[in-house]
């Protein structure tokens, strides 16, 4: 890919800042209930991945499909747990990069 | 603090069954009562662990409704949940309401009807264990948490799918001789590794069946436990604890941490360390889930669960038997009672009557896990001469 992906929609906490990639309501490691926009790198790698084959009833229809946990972010980084867009081939430590977030599921695909 | 001993088990059989969850938590309950001599009036408190029956049978209330149901009418009963750890929770609870010395006789359910229900409304009702707004919201389902966790440890430890598909084959053997198990037959390993894939690298075999079922337990103070008969099974430690919410959370998905913890307080209490136990019923909601357990417990070292099995190290006649009851893999998974089962089991051994019976087994170990490693409860028992 020569263009670089789409920044990743993190969040630090307001007040310790503390980086999180899902949203939290609360900081788990001061307390606070403020949190800012915190784009990060969306370069990623991937930690685990599996497909589901057998899906729970909303993703009927869609399987095969690809979930894995993702550490993103370059030099800081977040741990998420995405869709990759189809390539079962991925596997842990191989690169990803942010695609965008539909429905409130971070997508990534091969780097 | 008052020391805590199992005085009274029942159980119904595993697996497709026509009764109501009430009738099933009765009929437990019921030969629990019956094993020993606890009359009605001597039990203080009823606690039931359950996790999908409002939702699938329509039906909650549970704990009043068993009580009244067998005759203990007037005491204090309340349900617990944690997904697949609810009656692992229950136990814990009447265990510390005894050891405080609040109540003395208590009685201990587990019970889930779930082989009737819709496939989708039987999907929707077990993924109610996982984060919907993170985990749940990619798809990722139970045997896709596990499918993840054997990803990393395949990937870390060069596990070969044929190790892993050992604890299949091995609990599939001990089922065979339980008739508490819904699977009485067994599977090789190119049975596992062939069946269908579910969630990669996670195949059909490598996943435990729904099962209907219920299990309970008579807990007394050791003080008066004598009274009720004449081998009580004392609870040596009991630990529960928290883990993380989602696949996210974790540093490393090979390790879940509210086992470790939960361990760590269950040695601690009963004053032994991993070597010291016999027997063992872990949580094998999937074969990648007992590897992982017997290393989080203790009894292996990271990264040597998968070969271990192979090996047959935790065969019934191997060094630490794991599961000789088939394990939730061959007996079935009817989350409500899974825990308050797997004690059935290891109670089963420590009085010497078990169908595959460890020889000498004197410290049984229970290991109870609900959602993606969110809440574990491990419990160590004793023999009858360590009252």
């Amino acid at each position: 890919m020569s263009e670089s992906p789409p920044r990743f929609p993190a969040t630090r906490c307001a007040d310790c800042g503390h980086l999180y990639g899902h949203e939290a309501y609360i900081c788990r490691e001061c307390g606070s209930e403020t949190f800012a926009e915190a784009p990060l790198d969306g370069t990623g790698t991937v930690y685990a991945r599996t497909t589901i084959r057998v899906p729970g009833s909303d993703q009927q229809g869609e399987e095969p499909f690809e979930v894995a946990v993702v550490d993103v972010g370059g030099e800081e980084t977040v741990r998420v747990t995405a869709r990759l867009e189809e390539n079962p081939e991925l596997g842990p430590d191989d690169p990803v990069e942010f695609v965008d977030r539909r429905d409130g599921v971070f997508y990534f695909r091969a780097a | 603090m008052n020391d805590v001993c199992v005085v009274g088990t029942g159980t119904t059989e595993f697996g497709v069954r026509e009764e109501g969850i009430v009738e099933l938590g009765v009929t437990a309950v019921g030969r629990a009562l019956r094993s020993c001599d606890v009359d009605r009036e001597d039990v203080d408190a009823l606690y039931l662990g359950n996790f999908v029956a409002g939702m699938l049978e329509g039906q909650e209330t549970l704990a009043p409704l068993v009580a009244d149901s067998v005759g203990l009418v007037g005491v204090p009963t309340m349900k617990t949940e944690g997904a697949c750890a609810s009656s692992g929770i229950a136990f814990r609870q009447a265990y510390q309401a005894i050891r405080t010395g609040i109540h003395d006789v208590v009685v201990v359910t587990g019970v889930e009807r779930m082989t009737s229900a819709e496939t989708s409304e039987f999907t929707r009702a077990l993924g109610s264990a996982a984060d919907h707004g993170t985990d749940g919201a990619t798809g990722l389902t139970f045997p896709g948490f596990y499918g993840l966790v054997l990803d990393r440890y395949m990937h870390e430890y060069g596990a070969t799918r044929e190790q892993v598909a050992a604890v299949s084959v091995k609990n599939r053997r001990n089922g065979a001789s339980n008739p508490r198990a819904r699977f009485r037959s067994p599977v090789t390993v190119e049975d596992v590794v062939d069946s269908r894939l579910v969630a990669d690298p996670l195949r059909l075999y490598d996943c435990c069946p729904a099962a209907d079922g219920a299990a309970a337990v008579v807990l007394a103070s050791a003080d008066v436990a004598d009274s009720y008969t004449d081998a009580p099974i004392p609870v040596l430690g009991s630990g529960h604890a928290t883990g993380r919410s989602a696949a996210y959370r974790y540093d490393d998905l090979t390790t879940l941490e509210a086992t470790t913890l939960a361990a760590e307080e269950a040695y601690d209490e009963a004053n032994i360390s991993p070597s010291d136990v016999d027997v063992v019923e872990l949580h094998d909601c999937f074969s990648a889930a007992e590897i992982g357990d017997s290393e989080d417990l203790g009894f292996f070292e990271k990264g040597e669960g998968a070969a271990a099995v192979a090996e047959g190290r935790t065969a019934v006649d191997g060094e630490l038997p794991i599961n000789p009851s088939g394990g939730l893999l061959a007996k079935g998974h009817p989350v409500g009672a899974t825990g308050i089962g797997q004690i059935y089991e290891v109670c089963l051994q420590l009085l010497g009557e078990h169908e595959n019976q460890v020889d000498g087994a004197e410290v049984g170990l229970a290991h109870n896990l609900g959602g993606s490693g969110a809440v574990s409860t491990v419990t160590v028992l004793g023999g009858p001469s360590r009252v």
